[in-house]
């Protein structure tokens, strides 16, 4: 599988890494630099922070290599943690969080029956049906979430519901999801 | 909260896998994660589940200029700290801080303001260095010890090190990194060093990762994990 020789390759960069193998490193940041680019830019919607973020990331990744562990999980899920949660970060410091609307059509798209791309995997058609089997709501702000950074608080707004609501759609749907996906 | 039920902590890593957990929450959980191999594997469970929908991004190139900026940032990385952003926060002591190590550059910027107005509570240790990682987490803290001529060195709370692995801690100011020993992971038992070594303003303190032992050549030869300015008197 195509996938899979992927993830072996970046596996291989990425111990190239922990060696400080220079070189590795730079293979590493042109494979997935533009992937985790696309990340930051969703999350974030400006394209300084992103490229702010997606810099620090990477000095993150060299500086931490040796703590990667590929028992755990794949390379591209470590680097993306390593990202998402400073893109998160850094678009709850905004002082004003501007109007995201227009970042629904994509969204719509992914929640929509399995198109099946056949580059975008089998997972991701496995996501998708266990997220179609959501109330639409609740899949929203799943989404939201994760796709766009959406705290609780900026989920209760866009989807003009409490914010106790809020959260309990999540829980209830990381179950769901779980059963469905696991199962 | 009961960190051992363990639908909550199924749950917990879900919305931190999210990135739902709010600041200082997230850093507790981190807290939490690195002394609990469980909790950490049902973290990466849920990325692995929810790793998809990263695929859903639009991927775009970045430009050039990011890589030569990541290039010289980790090739400096043989020294010089990043600079801390500044900013007011609370503080009143170290136990304070220690147990919110979590609120980061910060708390870390905070403390060094707070130093430098001379205005610490009597009874706190006084504080040379404040050793954060990459994100400005503080992890280490080089305080002037009971006697005069020493400096003890030591984690404000344990840190993960890996089997035959040891941190070893250098001081840089100018010239070559000199080594000055090694360093535990746990608190309680600092390693003291010599005031005159370190004190001098501007000298960088690090912490590397290094073979069980120390580095065999006398230089760093692992990643700097840790650093920090010492502070002016």
């Amino acid at each position: 599988m195509l996938a899979d020789a992927n993830a072996a390759h970046l596996q291989e960069l990425m111990r190239g890494v922990v060696r400080r193998d220079r070189a590795a490193f730079a293979a590493l940041y042109d494979r997935t630099a533009p992937q985790l680019f696309g990340i930051a830019l969703r999350i974030l919607r400006q394209r300084e922070e992103a490229e702010d973020v997606l810099q620090e990331a990477f000095v993150v990744v060299w500086d931490r290599a040796a703590s990667f562990d590929a028992e755990r999980g794949s390379v591209m899920t470590w680097l993306v943690t390593v990202l998402r949660h400073r893109a998160i970060d850094r678009r709850r410091r905004r002082a004003h969080l501007e109007d995201r609307l227009g970042s629904e059509e994509d969204l719509l798209a992914l929640a929509a029956a399995a198109t099946d791309e056949a580059d975008r995997g089998a997972s991701l058609a496995a996501l998708q049906k266990c997220l179609g089997e959501l109330e639409e709501r609740p899949r929203h702000a799943v989404l939201l979430a994760y796709a766009y950074g959406y705290t609780h608080e900026e989920l209760s707004k866009r989807l003009t519901t409490p914010i106790g609501t809020v959260k309990s759609w999540v829980r209830r749907s990381l179950e769901r999801l779980k059963r469905c996906l696991d199962g | 909260m009961n960190y051992r039920d363990p639908k909550l902590r199924d749950l917990l890593a879900g919305e931190y896998a999210m990135g739902l957990l709010p600041p200082r929450a997230r850093a507790r959980f981190e807290r939490l994660m690195a002394g609990d191999a469980a909790l950490a594997r049902l973290v990466t469970d849920w990325q692995e589940r929810l790793a998809p929908i990263d695929r859903t991004a639009v991927p775009v190139a970045p430009p050039r200029r990011i890589w030569r900026a990541i290039e010289q940032g980790t090739l400096q990385r043989s020294f010089p700290a990043p600079a801390p952003t500044p900013s007011t926060g609370l503080l009143q002591s170290l136990a304070f801080w220690r147990g919110f190590a979590g609120a980061a550059a910060a708390v870390a910027a905070a403390l060094v303001l707070y130093i430098a107005l001379g205005s610490g509570p009597a009874r706190a240790p006084a504080v040379v260095a404040v050793l954060a990682d990459s994100t400005g987490t503080p992890a280490f803290i080089a305080t002037r010890g009971e006697r005069a001529e020493e400096i003890a060195v030591a984690p404000v709370r344990p840190q993960s090190l890996a089997a035959q692995k040891s941190f070893e801690l250098w001081a840089i100011a100018g010239g070559p990194p000199k080594p000055l020993g090694l360093v535990s992971a746990t608190p309680g038992k600092p390693l003291l060093v010599p005031a005159s070594v370190v004190t001098a303003a501007g000298t960088v303190l690090a912490v590397s990762l290094e073979p069980e032992g120390g580095s065999p050549t006398g230089l760093p030869t692992g990643p700097v994990l840790f650093q920090g300015k010492v502070l002016a008197d």
